[in-house]
C-alpha cells in the first residue's frame, strides 16, 4: 500500500515536471498599463477644400465653375468628389482610375461657359485650352487631350420649379476637368530642387500641392516628389535621387524636428550631404532639424536653416544694376532712389551697341559682356569681352547677321563661360571668345527669343510663335539644349521672354492686343502684368526673384516697346534717368533709352 | 432451419462467463504479483533501501527539476515579453507619429500609411519572415480596414477579452495557440496589443510573436533537467543498492554462517576483510563462534565423558555382577536349606539383582543411544503378531494384578518397515506401564494404519496424568510420585528408551492423560522407513475421555480452566485444541 502511494506520488511529480512547467497554450489577458493617450495640441490646421455641389445653389454659372474645381484635392478621392456633382445615373460613365493613374486635365477657359436652357435641362458648352495633365504626384505634364470644347448638361437637383436644390451634371465628359483658376485656388505651386547633372548646383522644379493636404503631410509629399525624380523636360539637365530610392512610410515630426526614413541604395556621405541641401531648400518653411534615416539607421541630422545659409542657391550678393543702351552706348540707369553703377565697358568699345547681356562672374566679380554691335553695313555682330572694372577688349564674332537678339549668359558651372543668342531665327551658343556655334534644337521653326534661368540649366525659348522651356545639359563642358516643352499660355505670338523667378517667366505677347504676362514655368498659372502695351514688346529683361534673401530689385523687369523703354509695370524710362550722358545739343531731338537690362 | 434465441443467450452468458474468467485470472495474477512483491519487500533489505532511496530522491529531484524548468520557462517568457513590449511601445510610438498626419479616418493615403506602417514594423519587407506578425486594427473606425504583415488572418488569435482590453486603452498581452497560415503549424503566439491614439480616434496595434524558439528551448531545458534528474535518481538508486549490498552481503554471510553454525558446522567462520565495522562484526562473530565452539566442544566432551563413564561403569559393573549373580543364584537355589530369615534375604538378594541387572541393561541401552550407536534394523513386519507376542508375555503380570488386556486389531495384517525388536520393546514397555498403573481396570491396545503410517495406542484407566506430565513422563528416572517406593520392577528408563526407539524410526511417541481418566500412549511410525510423518491414523485423545462438568470431550479436546470475571472460575475450550506431547524425529 505504501509502495503504491509512493509510486503514485513519484509518477505524479515526474508528470508535473514533464508537463506542468512548459509555456502554456493559452493564458489570461494580462493588462499592463494604460496605453499612450492622444495628444491634444494639434496645432496644424487643415487646408482649403473645393466647394461642394450645393454651394452654388441656383447659380448655374457658379455651378459650372465649381464643377471645374471639384476634382481639386487629394487625387485618390477626386473621382468621388466629382461624382457628387454628377447625376447618379451617369456616375458610372466616368471611368475611374486608381492610384497614380489619376490625373486631372487642367484646362483654361478661353471663354465664359455657354449655358443654354433646353427642355428639362441646360446644355453647357465650355471652350478650353488644354494646359496640362496634373498627375497624382503633383506634376503638371504636357496635355494629352486635344479637345477645345466640352459639353455636358445640367439637371436640376430639386423638384421642378425649385432651383434652390442646385444642379447635377448629366452626360459628363469622361475626364476629370480642373480649371486653371481652381488650380490656382486649391493648389500651391511648390519649388523642389534637384541637383544638376554635374552636381554643381540645385535646379528648381515645380509641383502642385493640394490645399487639402494638411500641413503635417507636406514634408512627406515633398520627399515623395524628390524620390519620384524630376519633371520629364528637366531630365537631361538634372539628376534625381539614386534609382529605387523610396521613402519608408511618412516623414514624421513636430516642434521643428522632423524625421525622414529612406530606402536609398548606394548612398554615401556625399550623397547624404547633397540630399541634406536638397531637402533644406525644398522645405523652405522648416527651420529646425531634419534627421535622415537610411533603412531606419539615423545617418545625418541637418539644421535646415543653417544649410540654407551655408549653401545659397545663387550667388547674387551685390544686387542688380540697371543699364540701357542710349545712342549706341551702354549707360547706367538711375531710377528713383536706386543707386546707379559705373559703365562696365570702357568708352573705346562702348560704341554701336544694339543690345547687351552682362553678368558678373567668379570670385573677383569680373564682368562678362556680350554686346550686339551694329556694323557699317547695317549687319550686326556679337562682341564678347571680360574685365575687372570695365571691359576693355572685345572679341568679335566672325560672322555677321541681319538681326541678333539680346545675348544671354548661361550661369552654369564655373569654367568657361557660355551664352546663348538668337541670330536670324537660329539659336547659337557663344563663348568668351565670341565663337558662335549653332545649337541643335529639336524644332525647325525659327527661334525668336531666348532667356536663361539663374541656375544656368533651364532656358525659355520662343520658337515658332510659341513659348517653350528646355533644360541645358553640360556634357563635356559645353551646353546642349534638351527637348523643349511647349507651354500653353493664353498669350499668342510671344515676342520676348525672361525669367522673373525660379519658376516664373515674364512673357510679352498678344492677348488680343500686346500684353505682358507672368507665366509659370509650366504655363498653367498666368498673371497679367500689363495689357495695354500698345505695340509689340521687342526687348524684355528681368531680374529674377529668388528664395535667397531678396534684393530690392528682385522680380523687376524692364522692356522696350516701340523704341521706348519701360520698367515694370508701365513706367517709362526717361532720358533723364540715363546717366553719364552729355545732354544733346539744343534742338536736336534727344534719343530715347532702349534695350534696358540688368547686370547681376 | 430454425434458430432459437437460446444460442444467443448462451453466447452472451458464455461471453460473460469468459469475461468473468478473464477477470478472475487477471485479478488472481495481480494478487499473486502483489503478494510476491510484498514478500520481496518484507524479505529484502536491499529492495527496501533502494526503493525508499528511489522514491525520496525522485521526489526531491522532481521538485527541483520542476522548480528549475519552471524558472527557465518563466525567464524565457519574461525575456520574450520584455522584448515584445519594447518593440510594441516603439511601434505604437512610430504608428502614432505616422497617423498623426491624418485627422480623418477617411483621409486619402491613411490606409496606405497603415499598410506601410505595418510592413515597416514587421521588419520592412513582407517576405522577410521572422515569424513576427504585426497587425493594426481599428475597432471603432469602420472606414479603416485592418491590416497585417505578413498578410495572414490573425482574428483567431485576438481573443475578445484582449480586444476589449486594448480597445479600452490598455497595453495587454496574452499567449494564444493557433495557426496563421493554412499550411502552417499550430504555434504558440505571444499576442501583445497596444492602443495607438490618433486624431481621428484610436487604432490598435498588435504584435504576434511566435514562441517556437522559447518553447523549444524550454522543452530542451525540461528534457535536460528531467534527463539529469532521472540519471541522478538512477545513480542514487544504484548507489543505495551498492551501499546496501556492501552492508547486506556480510550480514547475509554472517546469517549463513550462523545457520551453518547452528546446523552443527562449528568450524564455519566469516572472512575478515579490512578493518572497518563490518570486519569488526565478522571478527566478533568469528570470536563468538570460536567461543561457542570451544564451549560446545567442552560440553560435548563432558557429555561424552559422562556417557562413557556410564557405559564404562555399566560394563565394569557387569563382570562383578555376573559373579555376584552366580553366587546369588547358588545361594537362592540353596535357600530352602537356610533358616527362613536368611532364605528371605536370599530371595531379596535375587530380586534386587534382577532389578539391578535390568537397570544395567537399560543404562547400557540408553548409553548406546546417547553415543549414537543405535542402528535401526528395519524390515517389513506384520505388527499384529508383535502385539500378540507382547500380550502373551505380559499376560502373567496382568493376571496377577487383575487387569484385562483388550485388543482392537485389524483383521488384515498390518505391515510396516520397522525394527520388530525395538517396536516390541516399546510396546512391552507401554503395555507393562498400563498394566502396572491400570488399577485393575482393563487396558486396551489399538492398532491402526493408513497409507503412510502405522499407529498403536495403549489405553489405561488408572490415575491418569496431571496436566504437564505428558512430557515429563518421557524424562529419565521420572516418577509421578517420588515418594512412592519402587515396588514394581520399572527402572525409570523405559519410556526414555521407547522414545529413543520411536525417534530412531522417525516416528512419534506421545502421551495423553487426565486425572481420574487414565492415560493413553500412542506410537506412530511411518509405513516405510525414512518417510516423514504428517498425521497419525489414530487419535491421541481417546474417544471416551470426558471433560469436567460433562462437556463433549471428543470433538474439541480439553478445556482450559482459568480465572473468569468476578473471581469465578471460567471453563471453556482451551486455546490449543489438543494438548499433546509431540515428539518429532
Amino acid at each position: 500500500m505504501r509502495r503504491r502511494l509512493l509510486g503514485g506520488v513519484l509518477s505524479g511529480a515526474l508528470i508535473m515536471t514533464a508537463v506542468g512547467c512548459g509555456i502554456p497554450d493559452r493564458t489570461e489577458v494580462q493588462i499592463e498599463q494604460r496605453g499612450p493617450a492622444a495628444e491634444t495640441n494639434w496645432s496644424l490646421g487643415r487646408g482649403l477644400d473645393p466647394p461642394t455641389r450645393e454651394a452654388s445653389r441656383s447659380d448655374a454659372d457658379a455651378f459650372v465653375r465649381n464643377f471645374l474645381a471639384a476634382a481639386a484635392g487629394e487625387p485618390d478621392r477626386a473621382y468621388e468628389r466629382v461624382k457628387r456633382f454628377i447625376t447618379s445615373a451617369d456616375r458610372a460613365r466616368l471611368q475611374e482610375k486608381q492610384g497614380s493613374e489619376v490625373a486631372l486635365s487642367v484646362v483654361r477657359l478661353t471663354d465664359d461657359p455657354v449655358i443654354k436652357a433646353d427642355v428639362d435641362s441646360m446644355k453647357v458648352t465650355i471652350s478650353v485650352q488644354q494646359v496640362g495633365l496634373l498627375r497624382a504626384n503633383g506634376m503638371l505634364v504636357p496635355p494629352l487631350a486635344t479637345e477645345s470644347t466640352y459639353e455636358f448638361r445640367l439637371v436640376s437637383a430639386g423638384p421642378v420649379g425649385q432651383d434652390d436644390g442646385g444642379y447635377f451634371v448629366s452626360d459628363p465628359p469622361n475626364v476629370l476637368l480642373l480649371s486653371d483658376e481652381a488650380l490656382r485656388l486649391y493648389y500651391q505651386a511648390e519649388s523642389i530642387y534637384f541637383w544638376s547633372s554635374d552636381r554643381s548646383r540645385l535646379v528648381s522644379d515645380q509641383r502642385y500641392l493640394s490645399s487639402a493636404v494638411p500641413a503635417e503631410r507636406r514634408v512627406s509629399e515633398v520627399v515623395r516628389w524628390l524620390t519620384a525624380g524630376p519633371s520629364e523636360w528637366l531630365r537631361v539637365g538634372v539628376s534625381g535621387l539614386p534609382d529605387r530610392t523610396e521613402m519608408i512610410n511618412n516623414a514624421t515630426g513636430a516642434d521643428g524636428r522632423w524625421e525622414v526614413n529612406l530606402d536609398m541604395p548606394g548612398v554615401d556621405e556625399e550623397r547624404l550631404r547633397q540630399l541634406g541641401i536638397q531637402l533644406a531648400w525644398s522645405l523652405p518653411e522648416l527651420v529646425h532639424t531634419l534627421e535622415i534615416k537610411i533603412l531606419n539607421q539615423p545617418r545625418r541630422t541637418i539644421d535646415l536653416s543653417e544649410q540654407r545659409t551655408a549653401y545659397p542657391l545663387y550667388e547674387l550678393d551685390d544686387g542688380a544694376l540697371r543699364f540701357c543702351v542710349y545712342e549706341g552706348a551702354i549707360h547706367p540707369l538711375a531710377l528713383a532712389n536706386e543707386s546707379a553703377g559705373a559703365v562696365p565697358v570702357v568708352a573705346e568699345v562702348n560704341r554701336n551697341v544694339v543690345s547687351a547681356g552682362l553678368r558678373r562672374v567668379g570670385k573677383d566679380k569680373d564682368i562678362l559682356a556680350a554686346l550686339v554691335v551694329a556694323g557699317e553695313n547695317g549687319r550686326q555682330r556679337l562682341a564678347v569681352g571680360r574685365g575687372q572694372n570695365g571691359v576693355e577688349v572685345l572679341s568679335t564674332a566672325e560672322s555677321d547677321h541681319a538681326k541678333i537678339g539680346r545675348p544671354v549668359w548661361l550661369r552654369g558651372s564655373d569654367g568657361r563661360s557660355y551664352g546663348l543668342v538668337v541670330a536670324d531665327g537660329k539659336l547659337y551658343r557663344f563663348d568668351d571668345q565670341a565663337v558662335m556655334r549653332p545649337v541643335q534644337l529639336g524644332l525647325t521653326d525659327p527661334v525668336s527669343a531666348v532667356a536663361a534661368a539663374l541656375d544656368g540649366h533651364r532656358i525659355a525659348l520662343i520658337v515658332g510663335g510659341a513659348l517653350h522651356v528646355a533644360a541645358i545639359s553640360w556634357e563635356g563642358g559645353l551646353p546642349a539644349v534638351g527637348p523643349a516643352r511647349r507651354l500653353a499660355t493664353s498669350l499668342v505670338n510671344p515676342t520676348a521672354v525672361d525669367w522673373s523667378g525660379e519658376n516664373r517667366l515674364v512673357v510679352a505677347g498678344s492677348a488680343g492686343r500686346p500684353a505682358i504676362y507672368d507665366v509659370s514655368v509650366d504655363g498653367a498659372l498666368e498673371t497679367r502684368l500689363r495689357e495695354d502695351v500698345g505695340t509689340d514688346v521687342t526687348h524684355l529683361a528681368a531680374y529674377p526673384s529668388t528664395p535667397n534673401p531678396s534684393t530690392p530689385l528682385a522680380g523687376s523687369f524692364m522692356y522696350e516697346a516701340n523704341g521706348v523703354a519701360y520698367r515694370n509695370p508701365s513706367e517709362q524710362i526717361r532720358r533723364e534717368q540715363v546717366q553719364d550722358v552729355t545732354p544733346p545739343p539744343a534742338g536736336v531731338r534727344a534719343g530715347s533709352p532702349t534695350a534696358p537690362f540688368f547686370l547681376y | 432451419m430454425t434458430t432459437s434465441p437460446i444460442p444467443d443467450l448462451d453466447t452472451t452468458s458464455r461471453r460473460r462467463g469468459a469475461g468473468w474468467e478473464l477477470w478472475r485470472g487477471l485479478s488472481g495474477r495481480v494478487t499473486r504479483l502483489l503478494a510476491g512483491l510484498h514478500q520481496t519487500w518484507r524479505r529484502s533489505l536491499q529492495v527496501r533501501v533502494v526503493t525508499i532511496t528511489l522514491v525520496a530522491s525522485s521526489l526531491l529531484v522532481g521538485g527541483f527539476a520542476y522548480l528549475i524548468a519552471d524558472k527557465i520557462t518563466n525567464i524565457l517568457l519574461d525575456n520574450a515579453k520584455t522584448d515584445v513590449q519594447l518593440r510594441l511601445i516603439g511601434g505604437a510610438d512610430y504608428a502614432a507619429k505616422q497617423f498623426s498626419l491624418y485627422s480623418q479616418a477617411q483621409e486619402a493615403q491613411l490606409q496606405e500609411t497603415i499598410d506601410g506602417t505595418v510592413n515597416y514594423l514587421a521588419g520592412g519587407y513582407p517576405q522577410q519572415t521572422s515569424g513576427v506578425v504585426v497587425a493594426i486594427t481599428a475597432e471603432n473606425e469602420d472606414a479603416i480596414e485592418p491590416r497585417t504583415s505578413p498578410a495572414v488572418d490573425v482574428r483567431s488569435l485576438i481573443s475578445p477579452e484582449l480586444q476589449a482590453a486594448v480597445a479600452g486603452g490598455h497595453v495587454a498581452n496574452q499567449i494564444r495557440t493557433g495557426r496563421l497560415t493554412a499550411d502552417g503549424e499550430t504555434t504558440k503566439y505571444l499576442v501583445y496589443g497596444s492602443p495607438v491614439p490618433t486624431r481621428f480616434g484610436q487604432v490598435e496595434l498588435y504584435y504576434f510573436v511566435p514562441l517556437t524558439l522559447q518553447d523549444q528551448t524550454a522543452g530542451q531545458a525540461r528534457a535536460t533537467v528531467v534527463g539529469t534528474g532521472a540519471a541522478l535518481v538512477l545513480l542514487l538508486g544504484l548507489l543505495a543498492a551498492l551501499v546496501t549490498r556492501l552492508v547486506v552481503t556480510p550480514v547475509r554471510v554472517a546469517a549463513r554462517t550462523a545457520q551453518r553454525l547452528s546446523a552443527g558446522l562449528l568450524d564455519q567462520r566469516m572472512a575478515v576483510n579490512g578493518e572497518d565495522d563490518l570486519a569488526l562484526l565478522a571478527a566478533s562473530f568469528n570470536q563468538m563462534a570460536t567461543n561457542l565452539q570451544r564451549q560446545i566442544l567442552r560440553l560435548e566432551e563432558m557429555s561424552r565423558l559422562q556417557r562413557r563413564f556410564t557405559s564404562d561403569v555399566s560394563h565394569e559393573l557387569r563382570t562383578p555382577l555376573t559373579t555376584v549373580r552366580m553366587a546369588a543364584d547358588l545361594i537362592f537355589a540353596e535357600r530352602d536349606e537356610f533358616d527362613p530369615a536368611v532364605a528371605r534375604s536370599a530371595e531379596l538378594l535375587q530380586a534386587e539383582l534382577d532389578r539391578f541387572e535390568e537397570l544395567l541393561t537399560d543404562l547400557l541401552e540408553i548409553s548406546r543411544f546417547d553415543a549414537g550407536f543405535a542402528v535401526l534394523d528395519a524390515e517389513p513386519t506384520d505388527l499384529v503378531p508383535v502385539v500378540h507376542r507382547v500380550v502373551d508375555r505380559l499376560s502373567g503380570l496382568a493376571e496377577r494384578v487383575g487387569v484385562a488386556i483388550e485388543l482392537d486389531l485389524p483383521a488384515a495384517p498390518v505391515i510396516a518397515e520397522i525394527d520388530p525388536r525395538r517396536v516390541e520393546r516399546v510396546l512391552r514397555n507401554l503395555v507393562g506401564n498400563a498394566v502396572e498403573h491400570g488399577e485393575g481396570r482393563p487396558v486396551r491396545i489399538t492398532l491402526g494404519m493408513d497409507e503412510t503410517a502405522v499407529a498403536l495406542t495403549v489405553r489405561d484407566h488408572g490415575v491418569g496424568l496431571k496436566p504437564g506430565e505428558e512430557k515429563l513422563v518421557f524424562n529419565r528416572f521420572w516418577r509421578a510420585d517420588p515418594s512412592r517406593a519402587r515396588q514394581t520392577g520399572g527402572t525409570g528408563l523405559g519410556l526414555s528408551i521407547s522414545l529413543e526407539d520411536a525417534r530412531l524410526h522417525g516416528g512419534w511417541l506421545e502421551a495423553w492423560g487426565a486425572p481420574g481418566q487414565g492415560a493413553q500412549f500412542r506410537l506412530t511410525v511411518p509405513a516405510r522407513a525414512g518417510d516423514r510423518l504428517t498425521t497419525s491414523p489414530l487419535r491421541l485423545v481417546p474417544a471416551d475421555a470426558t471433560l469436567p462438568f460433562g462437556g463433549a470431550p471428543a470433538s474439541s479436546g480439553l478445556l482450559a480452566i482459568g480465572p473468569g470475571p468476578g473471581g469465578a472460575l471460567a471453563v471453556g475450550p482451551a486455546p490449543t485444541p489438543e494438548r499433546r506431547a509431540e515428539v518429532g524425529s
